[in-house]
């Protein structure tokens, strides 16, 4: 039934998207290769020397792939069933790469001239040709394909729960996207959509806009400086990420992140600002101010838990606007009057902006490209120090497998200060920084971000303190039997959880993530929200939030683009987020067993039961009832 | 000072009106068994669908005579409100109920989404993304206030009969309580759970409405500025009874009135009397300020039914 219903779809998309679009204009307009010929509605005109008489017969040779493979429903075996739909696939992926050969090889040909008649780069007949929405299908289609083989075989249903923890984030992703889609198709009329386009023309027109809208929402993965401000805004994601997944862990929902990341900024800006000294001491003491200022306002609601059992949730979210009512009354004027008498408080930085003053140069944290030795704009030279050092540390961590955990550390570190000395040594690499990627302030914070996310594994898959907040977080009776004390660990679960979204703040204070270095009005606090999307989308592991925080990086900085060519405003990459939180909660529209660790290990039983030679079968104790493996239970 | 707390007593009544709403649509989720914390996006929904709604309604009007009174605009426009909190608390339903899912994080998925979602509703009507154009239209004031005024204080006796003289209330309770024993005698549990949840969604509709259409005469973002959660708790601190949301909600009320009242005055700044009801909020839910022991939430509240 799934086969049938995704040919249909596929079928409908091959014939009615775009399958390439041959050139585009800045705003989106562009001419348009579907199955029935070229679409230009706003005439740009292309070429005649364009060799694109094939599209009609590769959307063809599609459809016709998508009618063989309904052929599999007839096949009675299940082996060969597999077997044709492997094939199907297979054939569908060289099908795919044989268009894009064609497509970039046709382009390059016409721009080949064009380039050897003397034209420069930037005018060239044909700009901005991308694959479009059928080519993606396509690509999808067969891996889809390649999906249902597998699915055919025994232990195939197994084989996919196995992978839940993609699955389930990736079907959310999917579902957003869709979402996503339909609002921008009511949002926008079609690229170039002018009344005497006809039915199917506009209809072609809308999905290339939704096409182009996610094109645009990931373009940043295409050039250097969009990776950059990608990364920067990751950077703020992954602490806030981390943060709520670690309240997740011990059972706790931590939707503080915004207040606590506001303390955390409010404490490193008074020891960034008013402590004076060597760097070497106050960029520390500034860092840990951000985590101890996130620590106290998480800890809050973890001992009013502890102490009267009020729920994290609305204490967390109350402290949220208490943190809000702080922030301003600090930097929104120095005059106060409480019952008559007047205050004065020294935050507020001179001028009409709320804003504080000025962190302290030795106080800041360095840019990504200070690291590396480069400074500002134009040729420099790269530096291998820190490069090395994280490379030696990081392959020393992981080759060393055998010896025990605290030696493992102390090598690893000792092994990152000699490449460190070493990469110091040795002569920088030349290298151009383009004025666009200088501007960029992706910072130090990235560091102390994927340091975090190391100490954050190591702390809850490494120690016994970790294993018990675990235990606590999957059944805390269980563990207050065990000996866990749950009190205590509610309160420092929270602080850690709190400091670690406090630590967010570093990015925006220390490293000028909000282009100053200082407290400003504009501290986007809602980021602590985000990071409730990219826990539940991370899976509340660490590395599933790195990747996690990277991809919404790289759709907040396409937003921007976004916004600027469409006008569609940047809140549709939050709202993506927010339906990811939605979609994941309901355990991406899929079966329960997705989402159910019990009914998935029943899952998994039953393959491994299929799987056994039928002769064992009658040996294996199949518990109270042994009859044959029948659908799971569910649990009351 | 005499003065000053005549002035409270109706603007205690206006903003008690909205929280008062809200926690009573937020009872009748939780003793059925279902957490609704979505109710502040469900506000801000309800908020911006009344808004957008009499705005295009009074638009053509307004074209041809500027300020024109339309006797039923706003009424349609409380209608869309109610009928938006209405779809949203459908789908935080939907989410739960069918697909079983964490309640909590459904309903701050519901709340994430009533932060951007109006953005891009706004500038698909407005080209802006904070607040709606202006009304004309507005609710009528009845004696000084709007009728959701009085609907809210009418509620509260209407629902107290509802909940506990009622058939209905009794098997909404036994739901809530004991869904398993309800089941056994026959009372469909997934459908009592929808209709509570909506019900819900129908008053934090109506405060919505009441706080862009009958309060403030636009939409902005984010307007409902922590009602829904305030209302969440004083439901708590209510004890999930009517008359409790009565007390505790006129207490809320009485800050967030005396907040406003004292804006101009040199007792406290304005910024940090801002922050009172949320503080006030937690010292009264870890019990602090009561030395009431907390009543006993609703038995089967967050829990998924397996059926």
């Amino acid at each position: 039934m799934l086969l049938l219903l995704a040919n249909l779809i596929a079928v409908s998309l091959f014939l009615s998207c775009p399958w390439w679009v041959l050139k585009r204009e800045f705003g989106g307009a562009g001419v348009l290769a579907g199955t029935f010929g070229v679409i230009d509605p706003q005439e740009l005109g292309i070429p005649d020397s364009l060799a694109i008489g094939w599209i009609p017969w590769l959307s063809g040779a599609w459809v016709l792939l998508a009618l063989c493979s309904s052929w599999a429903l007839l096949i009675r075996e299940r082996q060969l069933r597999a077997r044709w739909l492997y094939s199907l696939g297979i054939g569908g992926l060289l099908l795919f790469g044989l268009g894009l050969l064609r497509f970039y090889g046709a382009i390059g040909a016409v721009n080949g001239v064009a380039l050897a008649e003397g034209i420069l780069p930037a005018r060239l007949p044909l700009r901005r040709f991308s694959p479009s929405l059928a080519c993606y299908a396509s690509f999808a289609y067969a891996l889809l394909l390649l999906l249902l083989g597998r699915l055919q075989l025994p232990g195939g249903k197994a084989f996919l729960v196995r992978w839940r923890q993609i699955v389930v984030p990736l079907s959310a992703l999917g579902l957003a996207v869709a979402v996503g889609a339909v609002v921008v198709w009511i949002l926008r009329p079609g690229l170039g959509a002018s009344p005497d386009l006809t039915l199917f023309e506009n209809l072609t027109t809308k999905l290339d806009l939704i096409t182009y809208t996610f094109q645009l929402l990931f373009s940043p993965l295409t050039h250097l400086s969009g990776l950059f401000q990608s990364l920067l805004l990751a950077t703020p994601l992954v602490f806030t990420g981390l943060a709520v997944a670690f309240g997740f862990q011990a059972g706790l929902f931590n939707i503080g992140a915004p207040g606590q990341l506001t303390m955390g900024a409010i404490a490193t800006m008074l020891v960034g600002v008013y402590l004076s000294g060597p760097g070497w001491l106050t960029l520390p003491l500034s860092i840990l101010a951000a985590a101890a200022g996130g620590a106290l306002w998480g800890g809050i609601p973890g001992w009013l838990k502890a102490r009267f059992g009020t729920h994290e949730v609305i204490n967390t979210i109350m402290m949220n606007y208490i943190a809000a009512s702080i922030f301003l009354f600090l930097i929104s004027a120095n005059q106060y009057r409480f019952f008559g008498y007047p205050v004065t408080l020294p935050f507020k930085a001179p001028g009409p902006e709320a804003r504080s003053y000025e962190i302290r140069p030795e106080s800041r944290l360095p840019t990504v490209l200070e690291l590396l030795g480069l400074q500002g704009s134009g040729a420099g030279e790269l530096s291998w120090a820190w490069p090395l050092a994280l490379l030696a540390g990081v392959s020393f961590y992981l080759f060393w497998r055998r010896w025990p955990i605290q030696r493992r550390l102390i090598g690893s570190l000792a092994v990152g200060l000699l490449g460190y000395l070493l990469g110091g040594i040795l002569p920088g690499w030349p290298v151009e920084v383009p004025a666009g990627l200088a501007v960029i302030r992706f910072n130090g914070a990235f560091l102390i971000a994927l340091l975090a996310v190391a100490v954050v594994n190591f702390y809850l898959w490494r120690t016994i303190e970790g294993y018990e907040l675990r235990a606590m977080g999957l059944s805390p009776k269980a563990a207050e039997y065990a000996g866990v004390n749950l009190g205590q660990k509610q309160i420092l679960a929270m602080a850690v959880s709190g400091a670690l979204a406090g630590l967010a703040a570093t990015h925006y204070v220390l490293g000028a993530g909000i282009e100053e270095y200082r407290l400003k009005q504009s501290l986007p606090a809602n980021v602590g929200f985000d990071g409730i999307a990219v826990a539940l989308m991370g899976q509340n592991s660490p590395l599933g939030i790195t990747l996690t925080a990277l991809l919404f990086g790289v759709l907040l900085t396409g937003g921007l683009q976004l916004n600027l060519e469409l006008g569609i405003s940047r809140e549709l990459v939050t709202t993506l987020q927010a339906l990811i939180v939605l979609f994941i909660a309901a355990g991406g529209l899929l079966p329960t067993y997705f989402t159910d660790p019990l009914q998935a290990a029943q899952v998994e039983m039953d393959a491994q039961r299929a799987l056994a030679p039928s002769g064992e079968k009658e040996e294996i104790p199949l518990g109270p009832s042994s009859g044959p493996p029948s659908t799971p239970q569910p649990q009351s | 000072m005499a003065t000053l707390f005549l002035a409270l007593i109706p603007a205690t009544l206006r903003s008690t009106t909205p929280l008062l709403l809200t926690a009573l649509g937020g009872m009748y989720s939780e003793r059925s068994g279902v957490v609704n914390i979505a109710l502040e996006g469900i506000i801000l929904f309800g908020a911006l669908a009344a808004a957008v709604t009499t705005q295009q309604l009074e638009a053509p009007i307004l074209a041809q005579t500027p300020a024109a009174r339309v006797v039923w605009i706003p009424w349609v426009g409380l209608l869309a409100g109610a009928l938006g909190g209405v779809a949203i608390a459908f789908v935080h339903a939907l989410v739960c109920l069918h697909y079983k899912a964490d309640q909590i994080v459904s309903g701050t998925a519901i709340n994430l989404l009533a932060l951007s979602v109006p953005s891009l509703v706004l500038q698909y009507f407005y080209g802006n993304t904070t607040n709606s154009q202006e009304i004309v239209n507005r609710l009528p004031l009845w004696n000084g206030f709007s009728p959701l005024v009085y609907l809210a204080f009418l509620l509260v006796p209407v629902s107290w009969w509802l909940l506990f003289k009622t058939p209905w209330g009794l098997r909404l309770r036994a739901v809530g309580e004991h869904p398993q024993a309800a089941d056994t005698v026959g009372v469909d549990i997934l459908r009592m759970r929808y209709g509570a949840v909506m019900l819900s969604g129908l008053l934090g509709g109506l405060a919505g409405a009441y706080l862009s259409i009958g309060f403030l005469n636009q939409f902005v973002r984010n307007m409902s500025a922590g009602k829904g959660f305030i209302s969440l708790a004083a439901m708590i601190f209510g004890k999930w009874h009517p008359l409790g949301i009565l007390g505790s909600t006129l207490l809320f009320g009485a800050t967030d009135a005396l907040a406003i009242q004292l804006q101009g005055g040199d007792v406290m700044p304005p910024v940090l009397i801002q922050a009172l009801p949320f503080v006030l909020t937690m010292l009264v839910l870890s019990g602090m300020l009561s030395r009431i022991r907390q009543a006993r939430p609703p038995a089967a509240l967050g829990k998924v039914y397996h059926n």
